[in-house]
């Protein structure tokens, strides 16, 4: 749009501020360093190169899932085997009571 | 835009949605002053214009491939603008809660040079007396946007943009004294 156009359409839309608002457009506008578009342009080409695809991030998920749940599964392996030492004594202790009580072995 | 301009444009976007590198360009060269206003106006900060309007092209130029309709280019481009700034803002606002700011902090001028004359800097303070999502409504408008193109921008109803717009216009003219203070 050419800039005499957007300036007609800043008048007619807020007439009271439009001067203002013009100003503003125009000290934004000089915010922007030459040669701007080049640095956009430079700017995407470098991320699209260092962002990883879809497909290696959904790799990298599922590799992550996998490895915390092959380390639960060896920790709950851990455990159960760890609490069956634990309370063979016991058990032990249960069974050779009971076989020695007659009320119990008729 | 008439009806020549319109064509013109959807025949570039076509050519960037193509990844042709200099359609993309021309884009850029053609709405990077509309962006920056756009973004001064919701930030109203001279110093992030120049990165936010950056990172809003960035995202243009990662996502064109996948815009439906050409002819709607300028409402899309501005949509990416406002959740851009609104993100910026957001983010800003989250560090605070992680960063020891006084009100001094907030005041913090605008780099030497940077307000240029009493009225622009009174639109500055008025601006920055509203929600930011007030802020993008206005500069919608200022950008020529029609009430259901920024209904349709913001996700929202013509009647809820017209009453948001109301209201949000009674207070900028309430703020904006040109002979202001700062």
């Amino acid at each position: 749009m050419p800039e005499s156009s957007y300036v007609s359409i800043i008048n007619r839309t807020m007439k009271p501020e439009s001067p203002s608002w013009s100003l503003l457009n125009q000290h934004a506008a000089s915010c922007l360093r030459p040669g701007f578009a080049g640095r956009v342009l430079r700017a995407a080409r470098q991320s699209a190169e260092t962002i990883p695809s879809l497909f290696s991030q959904f790799a990298v998920g599922v590799a992550t899932a996998a490895l915390c749940f092959g380390a639960l599964a060896v920790l709950a392996m851990h455990q159960t085997a760890s609490a069956a030492v634990a309370s063979q004594p016991g058990w032990q202790e249960i069974a050779s009571a009971s076989n020695a009580d007659p009320g119990l072995n008729p | 835009m008439d009806q020549s301009e319109s064509t013109e444009l959807v025949a570039l976007v076509g050519r960037a949605q193509k990844g042709e590198e200099r359609a993309l360009h021309d884009l850029i060269v053609a709405y990077q002053n509309r962006v920056a206003g756009f973004v001064y106006a919701i930030t109203g900060r001279s110093d992030s214009v120049e990165d936010i309007t950056q990172q809003v092209f960035i995202k243009m130029v990662r996502a064109i491939d996948g815009l439906q309709a050409p002819a709607q280019f300028e409402s899309w481009l501005f949509r990416l603008a406002r959740n851009t700034c609104i993100d910026h803002l957001r983010r800003q606002k989250l560090r605070r809660i992680f960063t020891p700011f006084g009100p001094e902090h907030e005041a913090v001028p605008e780099p030497e040079g940077a307000v240029g004359t009493e009225e622009l800097d009174a639109l500055r303070h008025a601006l920055g007396q509203l929600r930011p999502q007030d802020r993008a409504l206005l500069a919608l408008v200022q950008e020529g946007r029609s009430h259901a193109e920024i209904a349709e921008i913001l996700n929202s109803s013509v009647a809820a943009v017209k009453a948001r717009l109301h209201r949000a216009r009674e207070q900028l003219r309430q703020h904006y004294q040109p002979n202001h203070e700062t």
